[in-house]
C-alpha cells in the first residue's frame, strides 16, 4: 500500500515511455520530436496569446484608442489561452510530462579538462498535470477578471486603459512562463516578470504617492526573495549540472532513495541547502513571514489586480515553486519543517491583524497572507495535494471576495471602511454582490460542505497525522476560527444590517464642491453593471462547484489530487523506512482503513472523519461570534457590540490594529541605519577617496609652483609627474626582473 | 580594409565638418556617423562567423620593420560586438545633440566623429602602438566635449577626467612597455603584435607577471572604473553633455574592461589566478558601495553615474571568475550596459533640455506630462535593474553564476569550475541586485511617478521642444530599446558566437587553476604527513 507507483521520480523516468511518444526524456532535442508527435506544440499558444495581447495593447496605446476595445481584445486573448489550456489538458490523456521546445534562450557550453559542459536554459515548456492545474485557473480567472475589469476600469478609457490591460496581459504571460517553464531560469523570468507586472499595476494610480510607495516596496521586498531563489538555482546548477527539470529530477532520485533508506550521510550538505534558498524566494513571492509586508500595501492597486495577482495567482507562485521542486525539499532534514512552521505562524499572525482592521480590502489582503500560510503548512506536512487543493479553491473564493469588495469600492467612491457602509442587501442592485460575497465568505470561513472547508481540512488533518506537527494542527484550527470571525465580521457589517453609507475619498461632491461628505448627503452609490454581475455570478457558482472536484477521483483525494499525483509534487510515504512514520500524503480514504503509528487526534485517526466535525465546529464558532458581535442588534453602521468589549481597547487590539508595527520596526532597524550608512559612504567618497586623489594631484602642482612660480600650468606639472613616475616604475620593474 | 575604413571614415567626415560652414555641421555629422554604421553591417557580413575566435578583416601596414612597428587591425567576435555597439551609439550621439548644443557646432560634431574613429581603433587594434595611441587619443575629444559643452562645473570635471585617466594609462603603459621589452629579450625580435606579445608574456614568471598585472590593472581600473579609482566618473558624467555621457558610459568605460579582458587576462594569467580574489573583492565592494551611494543621490545624472560604477563591478567580477559563464557574461555585460545606461543618460538629457535641472527635488511625476518619455524610462530602468527578458539580466545572471561556480570547494560537482571565488562572493554581489532595484525604483518613484513637480520658473511655452518626446528623440531611443529586448529575449546567437573566443581564454585559466588545485592538494598532503609523524613517535614509547 505504501509503495504505490506514485513515486514521482520513478514516474519521471518512465513518463515518456508509455504510448506513442517513445523514449525516456533525456535531451530536450528528443523531447521536441516527442512533443511534436504528441501535437503538444499547440501549448506554445498559451504563452503566445497573452504576449500578443500585450503587443496589441501597445498598438492601441499608440493609436490612442478611446473605447473599450483593449478590454475585449484582452478577454479574447486570455480566453483563447484558456481554451488552448483546456484542449491541452484533454489531449494529455494518460501521458506524463511533455516537453515542448520554443527557442534557444541562454545557452552556451564550454569544454572542461575532462568533459564538455553546458548551461542550457531554453524557452521550452514542461507540461504535466501540476502545470495544467495552475494554468487552468490562471487563464480561466484571468479571462473572467479581465471581463470584470472592462467595466471596473471604464473611467480610465482613453487614459490608462491600454496601460492597465497591457500590464494585465503581460502578467498572464509571465505567469505562464513561471508555471510552464521547463527550466528554472525561465521560471525565474516568469518569477520576476510577474513581479514587474505587480509593480506596474500596484502603481497604476501613479499620481498617488501611497500607490507609488507600495509598488516600490513590493518590488524591492520581492527582490530580496528573488536573490534567494537565484542563489538556489545557481546551487542547483553547481550541484547537478543542469537547471532543466527533465534532467534534474532523475538526478535527485538517488538522493531521495538514500534519504528514504536513512543514509543521511550520502546527501551532501549543499543539497540540503538548496531548499532553504529556494524557500526564501517562495516566502517573498507568497508573502510569508518575514517578507509578507508588501502584500497588504499592494491593495493600492486597482481591485481586479488585487483579485487576480495578489490573491488568486501570483502569490501562489511560491507554493508552485515548492510543489514543483518537491523532491529537492524532501532530501533535506529541515526544509519542510521550516516551511511548515513559517506557514503556520504566518497564518496565525496575519489572522490576528486581519481581525482588527477596518479596511475591508486590507482584511482580505491579510486573509490572503493567512491562507497562503495554510498552503505552506500543507506543503510542510507533506500534503502537496492538500496545498494544491487549497490553492485551487482559494483562487476562486478569494477572487470572488476581492471582486465583491471592488464592486463596493467602485460603487461607493472608494469607500472601504466597514464602519461606514452597511446593509447592501437592502439596497437596489446589490443582491448579486451580496450573494457572491456570502458564497466567498462561507468558503473562506470553512463552512461545512464548501470547497474551502474540504481543502483546509485536508491540511489540518494531515498535520495531525504527521508526528511532531500536532501543534501546527492546533494552531491551524484556532486560526480557522479566527478566519471565520474576521470574514463574517465584514459580511455582517457591510452586506447586511441597517442601510447606511458614506462615500469614500474619491467622491468630490456636487458641482460646487460642497458635497457633504460627512453623511453622504447627495451621494448616490452606483450599483454594478452587467459585466461585474456576470463575473461575480460565474465566480460564485464556480467556488460552489469547486467542492465537486473533491468527489471526483476520490481514490486520489479529488480531481486536484489526480492532477498533482502525476507530477513532481506528489510523494509517496518517504519517511516510513526512515523510522519515523508511514503515512500517505493526505490519504483520507486509504488511511481510514487503519490507524497507523503516526499522529492521532485524541486517539482517533485524523483521516477518519473526526476532523471534519472539529474544524466545522471551529468555523461555526467564529461565525457565531461575528454574528453576535457585529450583527445581532446592530442598529447603525459605525458601532457594534464589539466596541464595548474590553478586549478591543487593550494593548493587544492596538497592536493588531497597528499591524504589530512590523513596518515601523523594519524601517527603524533596517532602512534607517542603512540610509545613514549610505550617507556616510557618500561623504567618505567625496572627502576621503576623492580627497586622496586630489592630494596626489596637489603634490605635483605644489612642486611645479615651487620650481616654476611664474607658471600655474597644472597640465605641465602633472605631465612632469607622470613622466617621472613612468621612469621610476620602469626602473623598479627592471630591477625586479634582474 | 573595412576596419581601417571604420576608423578613417568618421575622421574624414570630421575634417569635412571643420572645412564646411557651420550650418552644414549637423548634416555632415549625421552622414558621417551613419556611413560607418552601414559599413559595420558589411563588416558583420564579411566576418567569418564559423571561427569567431580568430581575428578577421585584418590589415597590416608595416611601418618600421626592425623595431617591429606596424599598424595592424583585426577583430574577433568580442571586438566586433563592441565595435558594433560603438557604431550604433555614433548616430544616436549626433542626433541627441541637435537641440542641446547651440554654439560652436563645428568643433562639437568634428570631435564627436573623431572620438568615434578612435574608439573603433581601440577595439580593432592588433598592435600595441596603435592600441595605445587610440586608447589615449580618446581622451582628447572627450576633454574637449566636457570642457566646452559641459555644464557649470565643466572645467574642473574635464581636467580631472583627463589627468586621472591619463595617469592611469601611463602606468599601464609602463607595464606594456615592459612586456614588449621582455618579449624582445626572449625572442630576439622586436614585435608589437598583441598576439605575439601575449604568447611570450605568459612565459613570464609569477613575480614579473604580478608587477605587470598591477601596472596594467591600475591603468584599466581607473578607466572602468573599479573601486576605489572611480571618483573622476561621477563628476565627469554629471558635467558632460548628454552625448558625452552616453559615449562615456557606453563605450569609454568599456575600454577599461576590454583592456582587462584582452591584456590583463591575456598577458598575465598566472598573476590573475593568484590575485583574482583581491580583484573580486574590489569589484564587490564597488558594487555595494556605489549602489548605496546611488541611493542617497538627489541628482539623477549622478545617480546613474554611480550606478555605472556599481554595474561595472559585475563586469569585472565576471572577468575574474575565469570561467565560461563569468567571462561570457562579462563580455555581454559590456554591450548591455552600454545600451541600457546609454539610454538612461539620453532620457535624462531629454528632461534636462526641457527643465534645465537634474535634481530629484525639483522634478516629479513626469509620467502625467510625458507618458512616452516615462514609458521609455521605466523600460530602460528595468533593463538596468536586470529584469529577465531584457538584456541586463542575461549578463548579470551569468556573471554571478560564474562567480558562484568558481570555487575549489565545489571540486567534483558537475556544474563547478576551479577558482577562488564561490558562493559568498556571489551572494554579496547578488545583494547588489537588490540595491540596484532600490535606488533605481526610488528614482523612478520620484521622477516618473507621484504628483507632478516642476521647477518653479518652468514654462512649457519657452521650450523649443514639445512637452513630450518628439519624433527624433523617439527615433534614437527605439533602436536601443529594440536591442535591449532582443538581447534579453534571444541572446542565443550572440552567446553562441562569443563562446569560442571566450573558450580560448577560459581554457588557459582552467588549466592553470586545475594545476594549482592539484599542487595545493599535494602540498596539503605533504604537510599532513610530517605533522602526524611526531605523534606516532610519541605513542611508540
Amino acid at each position: 500500500m505504501l509503495l504505490q507507483t506514485t513515486d514521482i521520480i520513478n514516474s519521471m523516468a518512465t513518463l515518456a515511455q508509455n504510448d506513442h511518444a517513445g523514449n525516456v526524456v533525456e535531451h530536450a532535442t528528443q523531447a521536441v520530436d516527442h512533443a511534436a508527435a504528441g501535437n503538444m506544440k499547440l501549448a506554445l499558444l498559451i504563452p503566445a496569446l497573452p504576449i500578443l495581447g500585450t503587443i496589441l495593447m501597445l498598438l492601441c496605446a499608440i493609436f490612442r484608442i478611446k473605447s473599450k476595445l483593449p478590454a475585449f481584445i484582452t478577454v479574447a486573448c486570455l480566453g483563447g489561452a484558456f481554451v488552448v489550456t483546456v484542449v491541452t489538458w484533454l489531449g494529455m490523456g494518460e501521458h506524463g510530462a511533455q516537453l515542448v521546445f520554443g527557442f534557444d534562450w541562454i545557452n552556451f557550453s564550454w569544454a572542461d579538462a575532462s568533459s564538455e559542459q553546458s548551461f542550457v536554459a531554453n524557452f521550452g515548456l514542461y507540461i504535466d498535470r501540476l502545470t495544467l492545474l495552475w494554468m487552468l485557473f490562471v487563464t480561466g480567472l484571468g479571462t473572467l477578471i479581465a471581463l470584470y475589469a472592462s467595466e471596473y476600469m471604464a473611467d480610465d478609457v482613453g487614459t490608462g486603459y491600454c496601460r492597465f490591460f497591457a500590464a494585465f496581459n503581460l502578467f498572464v504571460f509571465a505567469m505562464t512562463c513561471l508555471v510552464m517553464a521547463d527550466n528554472l531560469i525561465l521560471l525565474y523570468l516568469g518569477w520576476e516578470g510577474v513581479g514587474l507586472c505587480s509593480y506596474l499595476l500596484i502603481g497604476y494610480f501613479y499620481k498617488k504617492p501611497s500607490a507609488v510607495a507600495a509598488a516600490k516596496k513590493a518590488f524591492i521586498v520581492n527582490r530580496i526573495g528573488d536573490l534567494g531563489l537565484a542563489l538556489g538555482i545557481m546551487l542547483i546548477f553547481v550541484q547537478f549540472g543542469t537547471v532543466e527539470y527533465a534532467e534534474l529530477f532523475p538526478k535527485v532520485e538517488p538522493l531521495v532513495e538514500a534519504f528514504r533508506a536513512g543514509h543521511m550521510d550520502q546527501i551532501p550538505f549543499t543539497v540540503q541547502l538548496i531548499p532553504v534558498l529556494l524557500m526564501i524566494g517562495a516566502f517573498g513571492k507568497s508573502a510569508q513571514l518575514p517578507l509578507y509586508v508588501w502584500l497588504p500595501d499592494a491593495m493600492e492597486g486597482p481591485t481586479p489586480v488585487s483579485a487576480l495577482i495578489h490573491a488568486a495567482t501570483m502569490v501562489t507562485a511560491g507554493v508552485f515553486l515548492i510543489a514543483r521542486m518537491f523532491p529537492v525539499f524532501l532530501v533535506s532534514e529541515w526544509a519542510l519543517p521550516v516551511v511548515a512552521w513559517v506557514g503556520t505562524l504566518t497564518a496565525l499572525f496575519s489572522a490576528t491583524i486581519g481581525m482588527a482592521q477596518f479596511d475591508i480590502k486590507r482584511i482580505m489582503a491579510y486573509s490572503t497572507v493567512s491562507q497562503l500560510g495554510y498552503m505552506f503548512a500543507g506543503l510542510g506536512v507533506m500534503t502537496s495535494t492538500g496545498a494544491a487543493f487549497h490553492v485551487f479553491t482559494h483562487a476562486f473564493f478569494k477572487a470572488t471576495l476581492f471582486l465583491c469588495c471592488g464592486a463596493v469600492m467602485h460603487g461607493f467612491a472608494g469607500q472601504l471602511d466597514l464602519r461606514k457602509i452597511s446593509g447592501l442587501w437592502n439596497m437596489r442592485g446589490w443582491r448579486i454582490v451580496t450573494i457572491a460575497m456570502l458564497v466567498g465568505s462561507l468558503n473562506l470561513a470553512g463552512f461545512p460542505f464548501t470547497a474551502g472547508f474540504f481543502s483546509k481540512d485536508m491540511i489540518i488533518a494531515e498535520s495531525f497525522v504527521t508526528p511532531g506537527y500536532s501543534a501546527i494542527g492546533w494552531i491551524l484550527l484556532i486560526t480557522a476560527g479566527m478566519t471565520a470571525y474576521y470574514t463574517f465580521r465584514v459580511f455582517f457589517r457591510v452586506f447586511v444590517g441597517p442601510v447606511h453609507f458614506e462615500p469614500g475619498e474619491e467622491y468630490e461632491g456636487d458641482a460646487e464642491g460642497h458635497g457633504d461628505e460627512g453623511d453622504g448627503h447627495g451621494f448616490h452609490p452606483h450599483a454594478p453593471g452587467w459585466a461585474v454581475n456576470t463575473v461575480l455570478g460565474v465566480l460564485a457558482i464556480s467556488s460552489l462547484l469547486a467542492v465537486g472536484t473533491y468527489f471526483i477521483n476520490t481514490d486520489q483525494h479529488g480531481w486536484v489530487g489526480s492532477m498533482v499525483h502525476d507530477s513532481s509534487a506528489y510523494m509517496s510515504p518517504l519517511y516510513e523506512s526512515h523510522g519515523v512514520v508511514e503515512h500517505d500524503a493526505s490519504g483520507h480514504v486509504e488511511a481510514s482503513s487503519d490507524v497507523r503509528a503516526g499522529g492521532t487526534f485524541f486517539g482517533l485517526n485524523p483521516h477518519g472523519g473526526v476532523l471534519y466535525y472539529v474544524s466545522a465546529a471551529f468555523g461555526l464558532i467564529g461565525i457565531v461570534i461575528a454574528w453576535w458581535l457585529h450583527y445581532a442588534g446592530r442598529t447603525e453602521a459605525a458601532t457594534s457590540r464589539a466596541d464595548n468589549l474590553a478586549l478591543t481597547k487593550g494593548m493587544l487590539a492596538r497592536g493588531a490594529r497597528g499591524k504589530w508595527f512590523i513596518d515601523e520596526i523594519y524601517d527603524a532597524v533596517i532602512r534607517k541605519p542603512l540610509w545613514v550608512f549610505a550617507n556616510v559612504l557618500y561623504w567618505l567618497d567625496q572627502l576621503l577617496i576623492d580627497g586622496l586623489v586630489n592630494l596626489f594631484g596637489w603634490v605635483p602642482r605644489a612642486m611645479g609652483s615651487l620650481i616654476r612660480p611664474t607658471q600655474n600650468g597644472q597640465l605641465h606639472g602633472y605631465a612632469a609627474g607622470m613622466a617621472g613616475g613612468l621612469v621610476v616604475l620602469m626602473v623598479v620593474v627592471w630591477l625586479m626582473s634582474l | 580594409m573595412i576596419l581601417l575604413g571604420l576608423i578613417l571614415v568618421p575622421i574624414v567626415f570630421a575634417l569635412c565638418v571643420w572645412a564646411l560652414p557651420e550650418s552644414r555641421a549637423k548634416v555632415v555629422a549625421v552622414i558621417g556617423s551613419l556611413v560607418p554604421l552601414a559599413m559595420g553591417v558589411i563588416a558583420v557580413v564579411q566576418f567569418n562567423w564559423d571561427m569567431p575566435e580568430q581575428f578577421w578583416l585584418g590589415k597590416t601596414i608595416t611601418w618600421l620593420e626592425p623595431m617591429g612597428l606596424e599598424l595592424s587591425v583585426g577583430v574577433d567576435s568580442v571586438s566586433l560586438f563592441l565595435i558594433l555597439l560603438t557604431l550604433l551609439l555614433g548616430p544616436i550621439c549626433v542626433l541627441c545633440s541637435f537641440t542641446a548644443i547651440e554654439h560652436r557646432l563645428k568643433t562639437y560634431y568634428g570631435w564627436l566623429l573623431v572620438l568615434q574613429g578612435a574608439m573603433v581603433g581601440v577595439f580593432a587594434a592588433r598592435d600595441l602602438v596603435f592600441f595605445y595611441t587610440c586608447f589615449e587619443f580618446t581622451l582628447v575629444p572627450m576633454y574637449v566635449l566636457i570642457n566646452i559643452y559641459g555644464s557649470t562645473n565643466r572645467k574642473k570635471a574635464a581636467t580631472k577626467f583627463f589627468l586621472y585617466t591619463f595617469t592611469g594609462s601611463v602606468i599601464a603603459l609602463a607595464g606594456l612597455v615592459y612586456v614588449v621589452w621582455f618579449s624582445a629579450k626572449e625572442t630576439g625580435l622586436w614585435s608589437l603584435d598583441i598576439g605575439v606579445l601575449a604568447t611570450t608574456a605568459r612565459g613570464m614568471p609569477l613575480g614579473q607577471q604580478t608587477l605587470v598585472m598591477t601596472a596594467l590593472l591600475l591603468g584599466f581600473a581607473v578607466k572602468v572604473p573599479l573601486f576605489p579609482f572611480h571618483t573622476w566618473l561621477p563628476l565627469a558624467h554629471t558635467e558632460a553633455p548628454t552625448a558625452g555621457s552616453v559615449i562615456l558610459a557606453g563605450v569609454l568605460l568599456k575600454l577599461g574592461t576590454y583592456g582587462i579582458y584582452r591584456f590583463v587576462l591575456g598577458f598575465t594569467p598566472l598573476a590573475v589566478v593568484e590575485h583574482a580574489g583581491v580583484i573580486a573583492v574590489l569589484a564587490i565592494v564597488g558594487i555595494l558601495y556605489a549602489g548605496l551611494i546611488c541611493w542617497v543621490q538627489t541628482d539623477v545624472k549622478k545617480l546613474v553615474a554611480y550606478s555605472s560604477v556599481s554595474h561595472l563591478g559585475f563586469c569585472v567580477l565576471g572577468l575574474v571568475a575565469l570561467n565560461a559563464a563569468g567571462i561570457n557574461g562579462a563580455v555581454l555585460y559590456m554591450i548591455n550596459h552600454g545600451l541600457s545606461t546609454g539610454a538612461l543618460f539620453l532620457l535624462i538629457g531629454m528632461v534636462y533640455e526641457r527643465y534645465h535641472t537634474r535634481s530629484m527635488k525639483e522634478l516629479g511625476g513626469l509620467a502625467s506630462k510625458m507618458p512616452i518619455w516615462a514609458t521609455f524610462m521605466v523600460f530602460f530602468v528595468m533593463a538596468s535593474v536586470g529584469l529577465p527578458g531584457l538584456n541586463g539580466f542575461v549578463s548579470e545572471f551569468l556573471t554571478i553564476l560564474g562567480t558562484f561556480q568558481a570555487s575549489n570547494a565545489w571540486s567534483g560537482l558537475p556544474g563547478s569550475t576551479p577558482g577562488v571565488l564561490g558562493p559568498w562572493f556571489a551572494a554579496f554581489a547578488g545583494v547588489g541586485m537588490i540595491i540596484a532595484a532600490m535606488y533605481l525604483l526610488i528614482m523612478v518613484g520620484k521622477v516618473v511617478f507621484g504628483p507632478l513637480v516642476e521647477p518653479a520658473n518652468h514654462d512649457d511655452a519657452h521650450s523649443k521642444l514639445p512637452v513630450d518626446l518628439n519624433a527624433r528623440e523617439i527615433g534614437i531611443l527605439l533602436p536601443l530599446a529594440g536591442a535591449c529586448l532582443w538581447l534579453g529575449v534571444y541572446p542565443a546567437p550572440v552567446l553562441r558566437t562569443l563562446e569560442a573566443p571566450v573558450q580560448v581564454t577560459v581554457d588557459r585559466f582552467q588549466m592553470i587553476l586545475a594545476q594549482k588545485q592539484a599542487d595545493e592538494g599535494e602540498s596539503v598532503r605533504v604537510s599532513v604527513v610530517p605533522a602526524s609523524a611526531p605523534e606516532e613517535e610519541g605513542e611508540t614509547p
